[in-house]
């Protein structure tokens, strides 16, 4: 029963840990089983959250990226001022002048939990900071969702197969990627909400009892209040309803799990105002309402089977009953949606089941780097053999067909469509994969580990165990014909062991390398090998906070919104919520037209401060130069006047002699080149050259009218200008 | 059981609106083949009788929840859906109880084997429970 512990990749320690020797053989074999396995879990928890640390060891303690700024902007609001002005919140400090009301347009659920957190600590008297609950509320979640994995997997295979699944998502780069220390973000705690709605769903599913099923409409309840991702659950759960009553697998027990969930689900999800209505409205979750009604019509006429013995009968009434139900639900559709009562689509759901749509018609989801569809090497760098097992796995799942298993075969079919057409949702399918793969290392060894066992003992147990062990006595049976089997299996477990160390060593390298950078402070390796920091970001933001009128706007594009505002405490006119496109626009079209024409737009904002992100000394590629065609199609999409081929010579995007001479007068150029035509920036090559594009930059001798230099950092990385005063008419 | 009968037939599952056609379809289909839902009904009828007590109360206050559902639906379509929070509560109230109050008839009743191992007075607190969470959240929700 040992081996069962030993099957994880990660629990090495668990088999050597258990203290006293002589204690744990008096232990009964159940007792010694428990043991080990509760221990595995603790160091399984442990390892989760210690493997999300490195950002904090290699940088600081700090808030990451873009986001997380604003959601760690709202938890300080909500900490200082309380829940109900949290509410209410009307925040004039962003999208300048329109507005956002915080409270109607978030999802609260991270934000509640961390400020939840927060009290617990105070009132258990440790003096933290609430930024270092922000920074550790991701790891915290992830190690949570390592034991609901154990108990998911618990419940779908066996205990053996969770502990794996468990160790396996402690450390999945594609979950990592966005729950390191730091990464204070909606995803941090919705894949554990996920998760464990999941779970508590199958849960209900096996048990048919109408608690487990309350448990997951509060456990869909929370992930309505963390992530707008719910969506997947409230049109997965039905999907995999109805393959069951396709597949003829209808029973009572999935009846009571079904509609208690949905129902209270439901109506506890429109207690969040920013999902609010939708539930009864939008086109989105038709298809949970569509099968809800369905399972009634297919309990009524199971009820009316049960009553009647004649089979005949029962034909004509089904006939009667399923025509009128079908013609009922699809004319009430159909009146839903001319009326307009049902809200279509949304864009970004049409994206999801169309890669290309958001290309075509949506520039600003396209826009978003982590939208982009998946190339299969980040499948690779994620998955690593998580990808070769999944396949396994589903043929296990497949062999031992039953509603849990189908449940996750759905959610790793459906996730994994979806994280391949788009990157960051590699982060929904890393459960599931982990599962799946999971069920198949799990199966393996147990089937290696058994054969192995069996030939070691007499042949004659076997025919004792026979009769428990079908399998197990087919198994042994094939033995015999098969000469170097039990070399064989021991070939094969020392590989599986070798392939999941590797995987281990694998998502270590990947977290320390690739996902433990905070963005906002820049690593790179100088010329002798030494880390060169560059934290201009921190420094630009301080420097609005100390130096500029506490009611300056200051305009930037809408990536640095939430940063502008957490860090540098002045107003902006767009942030990362985009909620407003036609804003975005504006700001766009004046970050692509002649200095005079933007000076006009910038004018009727009240706007005070440019604010532009500027990679050419350093070298730092994602800077506004390498975005502005974003800016130009954004801004071109509400305002015909923005031509992008204005911008591209021979389609081509230039920035030195050749490029267009709009490009090089335009706002965004002028800015972010302004004074680099007298840097020298690299050995051998002219002044002004471009490091991040590799070329001389075409327009060196830049004259600003309407703006002067306020401020630049060290690095270069961010400019600041000032917007003067209208002129004196004499 | 005539009392029962009509609400077993038409308005006894959760369609507000799909179980009033069904019967309506019924009683047109039963022009045209009057001698096949003649028998229908009767054997129906009959299989209903034998029926035990306590799960007919429950059918029955389901029956009365769906009909005050279908009430309140109407009266929608009459007035008009303005404060539409407490619309979406009044229904998902008596919508809610409804499918709460099936699962329980289906956990009590003897002839559901899946349902073995569970005590119907478990089942009740299970119930009990689901509908306070319900209610407690209808009234916050009911504006």
């Amino acid at each position: 029963m040992g081996a069962k512990a030993e099957n994880g990749p990660k629990p090495p320690p668990p088999v050597s840990s258990p203290p006293p020797l002589k204690a744990l053989v008096k232990l009964k074999t159940k007792q010694q089983e428990l043991l080990i396995r509760a221990a595995a879990l603790a160091l399984i928890y442990v390892l989760a959250f210690a493997i999300r640390l490195f950002s904090v060891l290699r940088y600081e303690s700090m808030i990451h990226e873009f986001d997380p700024y604003f959601n760690y902007r709202t938890t300080l609001f909500l900490t200082r001022n309380g829940f109900y002005e949290f509410w209410n919140w009307f925040d004039s400090e962003s999208w300048y002048p329109l507005g956002r009301i915080i409270g109607g347009t978030l999802y609260p659920g991270l934000m509640v939990t961390a400020a939840l957190i927060y009290r617990a600590l105070r009132f258990l008297t440790f003096a933290v900071h609430i930024r270092e609950v922000c920074v550790l509320t991701a790891p915290f979640f992830a190690s949570n969702t390592t034991l609901v994995a154990y108990f998911f997997g618990k419940e779908i295979w066996d205990a053996g197969a969770g502990l794996v699944a468990a160790a396996l998502i402690a450390i999945c780069p594609g979950y990592i990627s966005r729950s390191v220390a730091g990464s204070y973000d909606n995803e941090g705690v919705a894949i554990f909400a996920l998760l464990f709605t999941f779970y508590l769903f199958v849960k209900a599913v096996n048990t048919g009892s109408l608690s487990w099923s309350l448990a997951s409409a509060f456990g869909y309840f929370y992930m309505v209040s963390a992530w707008g991702g719910y969506v997947f659950i409230i049109n997965l759960i039905p999907l995999y309803v109805l393959v069951l009553l396709v597949t003829g697998r209808y029973s009572m027990r999935l009846y009571v799990a079904y509609n208690c969930m949905y129902v209270l689900g439901m109506m506890l999800a429109m207690q969040i105002r920013f999902v609010g209505f939708q539930h009864v409205q939008s086109g989105e979750h038709m298809a949970a309402m569509g099968v809800f009604f369905l399972m009634q019509v297919f309990y009524f006429l199971y009820w009316v089977k049960g009553m009647l013995n004649d089979t005949k009968l029962f034909q004509s009434f089904l006939q009667i009953t399923l025509t009128c139900a079908i013609g009922v639900g699809t004319l009430a559709l159909g009146i839903g949606m001319a009326s307009g009562y049902i809200s279509p689509w949304t864009g970004r759901f049409y994206s999801l089941l169309d890669p290309t749509y958001a290309k075509d018609h949506i520039p600003i989801i396209a826009s978003v780097s982590e939208h982009q569809p998946t190339a299969w090497s980040s499948f690779m760098f994620d998955f690593h053999i998580l990808l070769i097992l999944f396949p396994a796995g589903l043929y296990f799942c497949f062999k031992r067909l039953s509603d849990a298993t189908i449940f996750i075969v759905m959610y790793g079919l459906t996730s994994m469509y979806f994280a391949s057409v788009m990157v960051r949702l590699i982060l929904v399918a890393a459960p599931a994969v982990c599962l799946i793969s999971a069920i198949a290392i799990s199966a393996t060894i147990k089937n290696l580990t058994t054969l192995i066992r069996k030939k070691s003992k007499a042949a004659l147990t076997v025919s004792s165990k026979a009769t428990s062990n079908l399998k197990a006595s087919a198994k042994a049976l094939l033995d015999q014909s098969l000469p170097f089997q039990r070399n064989g299996a021991i070939a094969v477990l020392v590989g599986a062991f070798y392939l999941l160390s590797r995987y281990a060593i694998h998502c270590t390298w990947v977290t320390s390398e690739a996902y433990s950078s905070p963005s906002i402070v820049l690593a790179a390796r100088g010329a002798h090998g030494g880390r060169v920091i560059f934290d201009d970001y921190r420094e630009a933001y301080y420097w609005l906070r100390q130096n500029t009128p506490p009611d300056a706007k200051v305009m930037s594009w809408w990536d640095y919104g939430y940063q502008i505002t957490a860090m540098g405490n002045r107003t902006v006119i767009v942030d990362n919520n985009t909620w407003n496109n036609t804003h975005i626009a504006t700001v766009g079209r004046a970050m692509s037209s002649y200095e005079h024409e933007a000076y006009e737009i910038m004018q009727s904002l009240d706007v005070d401060y440019v604010l532009v992100v500027f990679g050419g000394l350093t070298g730092y590629s994602s800077d506004d130069i390498n975005k502005f065609l974003w800016m130009v199609r954004i801004g071109g999409g509400v305002f015909p006047v923005i031509k992008e081929p204005d911008y591209l010579v021979n389609g081509e995007y230039r920035v030195d002699k050749g490029a267009a001479p709009k490009m090089l007068n335009c706002l965004m150029y002028k800015l972010s080149y302004y004074r680099f035509g007298e840097v020298t920036t690299e050995y051998g090559k002219p002044t002004g050259y471009d490091r991040a594009r590799g070329v001389e930059i075409g327009n060196k001798d830049i004259k600003l009218e309407y703006l002067e230099e306020a401020f630049t950092t060290s690095n270069w990385i961010i400019r600041i200008y000032k917007v003067k005063p209208p002129k004196n008419r004499w | 059981m005539p009392l029962f009968y009509p609400g077993d037939d038409k308005g006894w599952r959760g369609q507000n609106t799909e179980d009033g056609f069904c019967g309506n379809q019924l009683s047109g289909m039963a022009k045209s083949n009057t001698n096949d839902a003649k028998v229908l009904i009767r054997s129906l009828r009959s299989a209903y009788a034998a029926t035990p007590i306590s799960l007919k109360i429950i059918d029955l206050y389901v029956v009365y929840t769906i009909t005050s559902a279908v009430i309140q639906v109407v009266y929608m379509g009459i007035v008009g859906s303005f404060p539409f929070n407490s619309f979406l509560s009044g229904v998902l109230s008596c919508v809610g109880t409804a499918v709460l109050a099936v699962c329980l008839r289906i956990q009590v009743n003897k002839e559901n084997k899946e349902f073995k191992d569970l005590p119907p007075e478990r089942a009740f607190a299970d119930f009990v429970l689901c509908n306070l969470v319900l209610h407690l959240v209808i009234m916050n929700f009911l504006g």
